[in-house]
């Protein structure tokens, strides 16, 4: 099968397009037109973008194997509990939110319930010791402030 | 002579108390970063710039500390090399064919003292190699203007793919995705804003150093994930270290022929690392009339070893005087130097001669340190290589979050960063290299104020890119690299594979 490079190169085509049209609409900028003005750059951008994109429907290598949908999904979740992380570093606190996000990931790389939750609790609370105490870089507590 | 005195000044900066401290910090991560595998150099070096940015170390210090952990990741390398017959990173490939012989035939520890022994000639003579070609390349590149830059920021991209580059188009296009996003943000010199669609986040640009963590150490974990390798390895046990100095003298001459061949090829734009070890085990087969090559003859241990360690040095020359890395590691060096305010090139050696010369001389120091480090505690690293990734790679992706989450104090760059992983997953997938992607981001700026640069000066005039004499070599030499690869790639590629397969059929 050769379909990833056709679509992966449709889709670059689709932006080299729009990238190079909207670099035309820039405003003109203070002190008017120059010989180089801030689209020049980027015009070229799109006409390699494009020319590769291109190549890459014409003449695609072959395909590497995606994986079944179910892992699909599971690394989707595995995304989604990345930026669940991210969000609640603030309201949450660094240490809890950590250890879950350590916990979660380990456990589906395969390791037991008790030894993920470990590595989660362990990591977290070390990290925090040492980029708080140690490095001093302030990471937020969250619901452990009192 | 005025490189000597430079460099016993170097060597001032390197032997205070904090830059030794910093030296055997870099050279200790670099050894584990290098080890462990799916953790490859530019990878670790990536995660660990957010983290001597937030600390607010000082640039020498920072420097010091990086290139220690390059060169100790060089070093990490070989070890799972050996042990489990899987390359820590892409030019440790050569050292599997007769270290894990060699390891399987009860000779681990003599393997892994050679091979350290190897690394250390490998990185000593090539950075004496540096100390002599870097200034002289540097007072060279002062005669560069604007056209050239930019015919040599093309060559960069046209390179980076390199002999053994697969698709040349794919490189090409990773070149363009990478530049564009460079171009985000408020244009510097008009004002202009592009590609910011009014968010008031993305006025300064994508910060390179997020998307870097991100397409290398997110994509890494989420392969980990797909391919349920968590449970890591089974490696070859280690015995007790029996090493005479005959057997030392004995790979010494190919250790040297290995390190002055990977030096020129870490320096040669498009070569490499990779090419470096091959070429050194190659060449050391070819020379060497009776040997067990691919049965564990120490010297085909010892010559890919000083090769990749040579190229890896080797590679530190362009990225300093020039200011164009050859490759993915250097790459993440110069995002680095950027991201404090340095511009490598040859202004560098005039205006910061404190600042190279002090890096240079901590070479030198983290190589010492290295082999120290590495005969006598290699079984410490040993035993950290047999941690499961199942538990390492949470944690390692841990580190990186709280890396790029102390730069600023946002979520927004974690999330930036979660993107980029999903990015780097879907180019992985779909072959696209990552190092251009980062590569442009890196030189985007400098690319497009050189092309400015040069059409303002000449009016608008297209041809004042191909006017000198210099620029017209350095775009035959641009388009040479795009070019030979097509043809001999899939040549280079098959001997490197036949080789491989060979080891595996005796």
């Amino acid at each position: 099968m050769r379909i990833n490079d056709r679509v992966f190169g449709m889709l670059m085509l689709i932006l080299a397009v729009v990238y190079g049209w909207e670099a035309t609409k820039f405003p003109i900028p203070f002190g008017g037109h120059e010989s180089v003005g801030p689209e020049t750059f980027p015009i070229m951008l799109s006409i390699i973008l494009g020319v590769s994109a291109i190549y890459l429907m014409v003449r695609p290598d072959e395909d590497e194997p995606w994986a079944p949908v179910a892992m699909l999904i599971e690394l989707g979740v595995v995304v989604i509990s990345m930026l669940a992380f991210a969000w609640a570093i603030e309201p949450i606190g660094f240490m809890p939110a950590a250890a879950l996000v350590v916990s979660f990931l380990s456990w589906r790389m395969g390791a037991s319930i008790a030894k993920s939750l470990i590595t989660g609790v362990t990591s977290s609370v070390v990290i925090f010791f040492l980029f708080n105490n140690v490095l001093e870089l302030a990471l937020p507590l969250g619901l452990l402030e009192f | 002579m005025d490189t000597m005195s430079l460099l016993m000044q170097g060597f001032a900066v390197a032997l205070t108390p904090e830059s030794i401290m910093f030296a055997v910090i870099g050279a200790i991560l670099g050894t584990l970063i290098g080890a462990l595998p799916g953790l490859g150099p530019a990878n670790g070096v990536a995660i660990l710039i957010p983290l001597a940015f937030s600390l607010g170390l000082s640039p020498t210090s920072s420097l010091i500390l990086l290139t220690s952990v390059y060169a100790g990741a060089m070093y990490g390398g070989r070890i799972s090399s050996i042990l489990l017959n899987i390359p820590g990173d892409e030019p440790a490939m050569m050292t599997c064919l007769d270290g894990y012989p060699m390891a399987v035939k009860g000779k681990a520890a003599e393997a892994l003292a050679i091979s350290a022994i190897a690394s250390f000639i490998g990185s000593f003579i090539a950075t004496i190699g540096l100390v002599i070609l870097a200034p002289i390349l540097a007072k060279f590149a002062l005669k560069f203007g604007p056209s050239e830059y930019f015919a040599l920021f093309a060559l960069a991209f046209a390179t980076l793919g390199g002999i053994t580059g697969k698709n040349q188009f794919k490189t090409l296009m990773a070149a363009a995705i990478g530049l564009m996003i460079a171009t985000v943000g408020i244009d510097i010199s008009t004002g202009v804003q592009r590609f910011t669609y009014n968010t008031l986040e993305l006025f300064e640009g994508i910060d390179f150093i997020i998307a870097i963590v991100g397409l290398f150490a997110i994509s890494e974990l989420l392969f980990f994930l797909e391919r349920h390798a968590g449970d890591g390895l089974k490696q070859v046990a280690i015995n007790k270290l029996k090493l005479s100095p005959k057997d030392i003298v004995k790979v010494l001459p190919a250790s040297f022929r290995g390190a002055v061949l990977g030096f020129v090829a870490g320096v040669l734009p498009g070569a490499g690392a990779s090419l470096g070890s091959f070429i050194s085990y190659t060449l050391e087969k070819r020379t060497s009339d009776k040997g067990e090559f691919g049965k564990g003859d120490p010297r085909g241990v010892a010559a890919p070893e000083a090769g990749n360690n040579g190229a890896a040095s080797g590679a530190l020359v362009p990225m300093l005087t020039l200011g164009v890395p050859g490759s993915g590691t250097t790459a993440v060096l110069l995002a680095m130097l950027i991201s404090l305010n340095i511009s490598p090139g040859p202004m560098l050696f005039q205006q910061n001669a404190d600042l190279v010369w002090g890096v240079i001389a901590a070479m030198f120091v983290g190589n010492l340190v290295l082999l120290l480090l590495n005969i006598p505690m290699v079984g410490i690293f040993v035993k950290l290589l047999s941690i499961p990734p199942k538990y390492l790679m949470p944690v390692v992706t841990l580190i990186a979050s709280v890396g790029i989450y102390s730069v600023s104090h946002s979520a927004l760059d974690l999330y930036f960063m979660v993107g980029f992983g999903v990015l780097g997953y879907i180019f992985r997938k779909v072959d696209i290299p990552l190092v251009p992607i980062i590569l442009g981001m890196l030189l985007g700026p400098e690319m497009e104020k050189s092309l400015r640069h040069a059409l303002v000066l000449s009016d608008g005039d297209w041809t004042v890119l191909f006017n000198s004499g210099l620029s017209i070599g350095l775009w035959t030499v641009a388009i040479l690299g795009l070019v030979l690869p097509i043809i001999i790639g899939p040549i280079v590629r098959a001997k490197m594979k036949r080789s491989k397969d060979t080891v595996k059929d005796s």
